[in-house]
């Protein structure tokens, strides 16, 4: 392309960037913004555009930054560990014990701040009692070195020695870039043009701002995209709020109240609130007397004795099941089709494959007249509805409130074969004692991985991503 | 009903076996498809395949599948090798094992057999440790209900008493220790002491199992001797005992212990076990493993009306024999007896699952649902839909943060008194989200690089406590809208607020109200009926807290 018409193609912030650099020669990327006063956005855009028009050359050299770790940040905020327990003991004498608590430090920094006081003779300790002394009380108004240090960091400003406060962790070295663009023989043709260019011309294949548009988030659109498939199928949305009576979670889903799954290992507990209410006294009493001894079903039961304040304990939703037995509860209509898509919470380590907060698709199908083969039909209409699979198969599975119990696997066309979902008819334990006449196939589906798929994400967090760009990037969830 | 169990769950067991040795016990080959295939029969997974095998067993109520020869077992049932009820036979012993009263209040019951002839192979310790610990851990809600301990009999002088004992009265080298302890500091320093001693804690009497010569055995459920509580390849025979709470759940343990060991070929004695005076036990003596039968009868047609199969009275024979159980059809009923270690069985609906197993669920045809019901979303959600449109529309980018968060973040801005978590993985994730606002906060503070300005919005519940309702919390649907950078200023964030309310034609009002997270007198309560909600220019305090360095303004509104 010609000079010229170079020239006659420049846009405003190219202009503006161009000016700057016949001025200046050699610019890093800061001293642009500040010779320009451009926003950084459109100075990276104008830095971008002219070097690829090579009318400006651009050098990046890596270079090594200081900078304040989470624990820096923290000291300078809160007062390093040393000062703070300094502090707490400056009117009272307070025991080795209690330090950790009443400084708010961790306990792995307590013998640290009381060996660095102590060195200084800042404290005196008698009898496992700490004290200041009055070295240390003069001390404790002032700023100490570390702190100034840190501040520097902090303000980007030029610091002599830091050695000791990298060894203990409150700064760290970080590279960064620098960017440093230099005029072309060829930019510095162009801009002599530009007196002569009186109007810009138009440029058809020009590169544009970007427009970042109002999105959903894209998790919420597969979510929805689900939900709106289950509704054409007929199901019917169920409440589901995140916290429950324990009653629904695991009592009316005949689990008994020694069972291991109750145990700590893995639901979670609250402190705040503790127990619930529990509903009306005849549903409770049918409860209690399936779980004893089968109620007026033809059931043994667990036979051991229920207590109802296990049952009215409060607890975050562990599984979306607690939502179908309250529908089960409240009442149903005959026939009828249920689902909700809840929130679950179960302790758990946070890695690329669990969160510890997470999504469930739930729900159950209700008629006087069900059995085995509607269950295996239904599951193989959600493989085929929501997962785009051809073929199923079925394993025998378990779980504590329905009989018979099946694992669903799918065969997606890019995924493979993929475990979808659970199902089961729900004991009569449950349903007789609730007083429903009929039988309820209870369903659940693992939707995680086929929404990873759909959003072409390969790290179960980043369903909730918290990258702005990534986000603003994505694609409309379709299907 | 989506399992979740890779992680820290202990709930389902996991049973490591060899491979070579389960082919054994099978007495069969099997590729890795056909095993695949068969430990469909325990509810089993193939975990990892090679010489060392890991199995999941979904089945968390059938301990008898928690081990090789468990899994072997079944295999050989269902595939037609062993049928009907199995046969396991006992040769009645002459040991006994006297029960004191001393011990009942502690832990009350015992129940033992005498394993002989054992050829203790690697594999055989192998399954043997992972059977007791699994049934101990799973069945046995970590060794309250059940523990199971093993001795070599060599090592000891029948007969045998279980009885309590004070501190001070007894003395004895635990397991891989070499010096005498009494019960306390083995519960203090033994580290099997300290993992289960909870469990006597409270207890003034120390159970203990001792011979006649007075030589301790062990101290159920916490810990053997180093005397005779080892188990080696030179072991020829076994004392073995279960202890606990409920005498149906020891025999259960111990009958499947023992069944596992006769599998590998070793014979089984039984003891003869006296008891002190009832009600607490039920005879005077019993002599155990007793391998009994029980038996549910059930109408014929129930399992037409549950399978939707119509099966023929002789294929439904041979269904439910290679479930390892015995059916009589006496005209419409049927009568099944079964192992009365299936303490699975609590209906016949259970007896049916059998019957699939046996069938197979891929050989049994599929059924369309038809129903006439229409499908509809709640009330709620179409609203949250709603609002989501006019936040897009407004041009704002939706995110997704989390309703478990840090108390600390939270309190950052001012709330208190949470939905808290009694035991929460970190303190990270130590409450519920009172307000969306800090999340946004943090939200900026990680995108800061990325182009201004910034606006965002997200809709999710917010907790708070409330004891009028049932729960005792009070959950709220909530919007946050934020925006950033520098030309942000109060009208923008409000005229924000005003054309949300204006598309839903929801009447509000502002009034002034300083709050900590924001700049002293540039903030406001929103109000529309009885939902609340606030708006305002972020402090530069918070912002400093937040590492935030654009103008930023929020709004938090419930609706």
């Amino acid at each position: 392309m010609s000079e010229l018409k170079l020239a006659e193609e420049l846009s405003e912030i190219e202009k503006t960037a161009l000016k700057a650099l016949v001025k200046q020669k050699q610019l890093t990327f800061e001293e642009l913004i500040k010779a320009t006063k451009l926003n950084i956005d459109s100075a990276r855009r104008a830095t971008e555009w002219l070097a690829h028009k090579k009318l400006a050359l651009t050098k990046s050299k890596i270079k090594t930054k200081k900078v304040l770790t989470k624990k820096g940040l923290k000291a300078l905020e809160k007062g390093l560990p040393e000062k703070r327990l300094l502090k707490t003991v400056l009117k009272e004498k307070i025991s080795i014990s209690e330090l950790a608590e009443k400084a708010s430090l961790e306990k792995e920094e307590v013998n640290a701040a009381l060996g660095e006081n102590k060195k200084n003779s800042f404290i005196a300790i008698e009898n496992g009692l700490v004290s200041a002394t009055s070295v240390g009380k003069e001390f404790s108004a002032k700023e100490s070195e570390e702190e100034k240090i840190l501040k520097k960091i902090k303000n980007n400003e030029k610091t002599e020695n830091v050695s000791g406060l990298t060894e203990r962790g409150l700064i760290e070295e970080k590279t960064v870039k620098e960017i440093k663009m230099e005029l072309s023989e060829k930019g510095k043709k162009v801009y002599e043009l530009l007196k002569k260019v009186k109007k810009r011309t138009f440029v058809l294949d020009e590169q544009v701002e970007p427009f970042y548009i109002g999105k959903k988030q894209p998790y919420v659109q597969f979510l929805n995209s689900i939900r709106r498939k289950l509704t054409e199928l007929g199901f019917k949305e169920m409440e589901s709020p995140l916290i429950v009576q324990e009653f629904y979670n695991f009592d009316v889903l005949f689990q008994p109240q020694n069972h291991p799954a109750r145990t700590w290992s893995d639901t979670y507990q609250l402190i705040k609130p503790k127990q619930g209410r529990l509903p009306d006294k005849k549903i409770v009493k049918s409860i209690k007397d399936a779980h004893e001894h089968g109620g007026i079903s033809a059931s043994s039961g667990w036979r051991y004795s229920w207590l109802e304040n296990i049952a009215a304990r409060i607890m975050p939703a562990a599984h979306g099941t607690a939502h179908s037995a309250k529908q089960l509860v409240k009442g149903v209509e005959m026939p009828g089709k249920y689902f909700a898509i809840a929130r679950c919470f179960r302790p758990d380590v946070i890695d690329s494959t669990h969160l510890i907060e997470f999504n469930q698709v739930e729900g159950f199908v209700v008629d006087k007249n069900l059995n085995f083969k509607h269950l295996l039909g239904i599951l193989k209409d959600f493989a085929t509805e929501i997962a785009g699979a051809k073929k199923v198969r079925f394993y025998p599975d378990y779980y504590p409130f329905t009989e018979p119990s099946v694992q669903l696997s799918a065969k997606h066309p890019k995924l493979g074969w993929m475990e979808l979902g659970g199902a089961g008819m729900f004991r009569p334990e449950l349903l007789e004692n609730l007083g429903i006449k009929g039988q309820a196939i209870a369903w659940g589906l693992g939707i995680d991985r086929l929404a990873m798929f759909k959003l072409g994400i390969k790290d179960i967090r980043e369903l909730f991503s918290d990258n702005l760009q990534w986000l603003r990037d994505s694609k409309m969830v379709i299907k | 009903m989506v399992k979740r169990f890779k992680n820290g769950d202990k709930i389902m067991p996991t049973i490591t076996a060899n491979y070579k040795d389960l082919c054994q016990l099978i007495g069969k080959k099997l590729s890795k498809k056909e095993l695949e295939k068969m430990l469909m029969f325990v509810k089993g997974e193939l975990d990892e395949f090679g010489e060392e095998l890991k199995i999941d067993v979904k089945e968390t109520n059938r301990p008898d599948l928690w081990s090789a020869e468990g899994i072997a077992r079944e295999i050989k049932t269902r595939t037609g090798k062993t049928k009907g009820l199995p046969k396991y036979k006992t040769i009645k012993g002459k040991i006994s094992c006297t029960i004191e009263k001393s011990v009942t209040k502690t832990r009350p019951f015992i129940t033992c057999a005498i394993i002989k002839n054992v050829k203790v192979t690697e594999h055989l310790l192998e399954q043997i440790i992972q059977l007791q610990e699994k049934i101990g851990t799973t069945f046995g809600r970590k060794r309250k209900e059940t523990g199971i301990g093993l001795y070599d009999l060599d090592e000891m002088v029948p007969p045998v008493f279980y009885k309590g004992y004070k501190n001070s009265e007894i003395k004895f080298v635990p397991l891989e220790f070499s010096k005498e302890m009494n019960p306390k500091q083995i519960l203090r320093e033994h580290p099997k002491g300290k993992e289960f001693g909870y469990l006597l804690e409270e207890s003034e009497n120390y159970p203990i199992v001792i011979d006649s010569e007075n030589v301790v055995a062990s101290m159920p459920p916490i810990i053997n001797s180093e005397k005779s509580g080892k188990i080696t390849k030179k072991t020829k025979n076994i004392f073995l005992e279960v202890t606990g709470f409920n005498w149906n759940t020891c025999n259960t343990a111990l009958k499947i212990m023992s069944m596992a060991l006769m599998d590998r070929g070793a014979k089984i004695e039984t003891v003869k076990m006296i008891f002190p005076k009832r009600p607490l036990y039920p005879k005077k003596s019993i002599l155990t493993p007793e391998f009994g039968t029980k038996k549910i009868s059930f109408e014929l047609s129930l399992i037409e009306k549950i399978s939707g199969l119509k099966i023929e009275k002789k294929e439904l024979t041979e269904l439910i024999k290679k479930a390892g159980m015995n059916p009589k059809i006496k005209g419409k009923k049927i009568e099944v007896e079964y192992p009365d270690y299936r303490q699975d069985v609590l209906h016949a609906v259970d007896i049916i699952e059998d019957i699939l197993i046996s069938k197979g669920y891929n050989n049994i045809e599929l059924e369309k649902i038809e129903m006439d019901v229409k499908g509809k979303e709640l009330e709620k959600t179409l609203l949250v839909d709603k609002v989501r449109d006019v936040c897009v529309g407004m041009g704002l980018q939706e995110i997704l943060t989390f309703n478990l968060t840090s108390g600390e973040k939270q309190k950052s801005i001012g709330e208190k008194n949470f939905v808290e978590l009694a035991n929460p993985v970190s303190k990270e994730w130590g409450v519920f989200r009172k307000k969306i606002i800090p999340e946004h906060l943090e939200f900026l503070q990680k995108n800061k690089r990325y182009e201004f300005p910034q606006k965002i919005f997200e809709i999710g519940n917010t907790l708070e406590l409330d004891s009028k309702k049932e729960t005792g919390v009070k959950e709220n649907e909530s919007v946050c809208i934020t925006l950033s950078d520098k030309s942000t200023d109060f009208n923008k964030i409000k005229s924000h607020l005003d054309s949300l309310c204006k598309a839903f034609a929801w009447n509000y009002s502002l009034t002034k109200k300083d709050l900590e997270l924001f700049e002293k007198g540039k903030s406001a309560e929103i109000k529309i009926g009885l939902n609340r909600g606030i708006i305002g220019i972020v402090s530069k305090k918070t912002m400093e807290k937040f590492g935030l360095k654009e103008k930023t303004a929020v709004l938090e509104l419930e609706f």
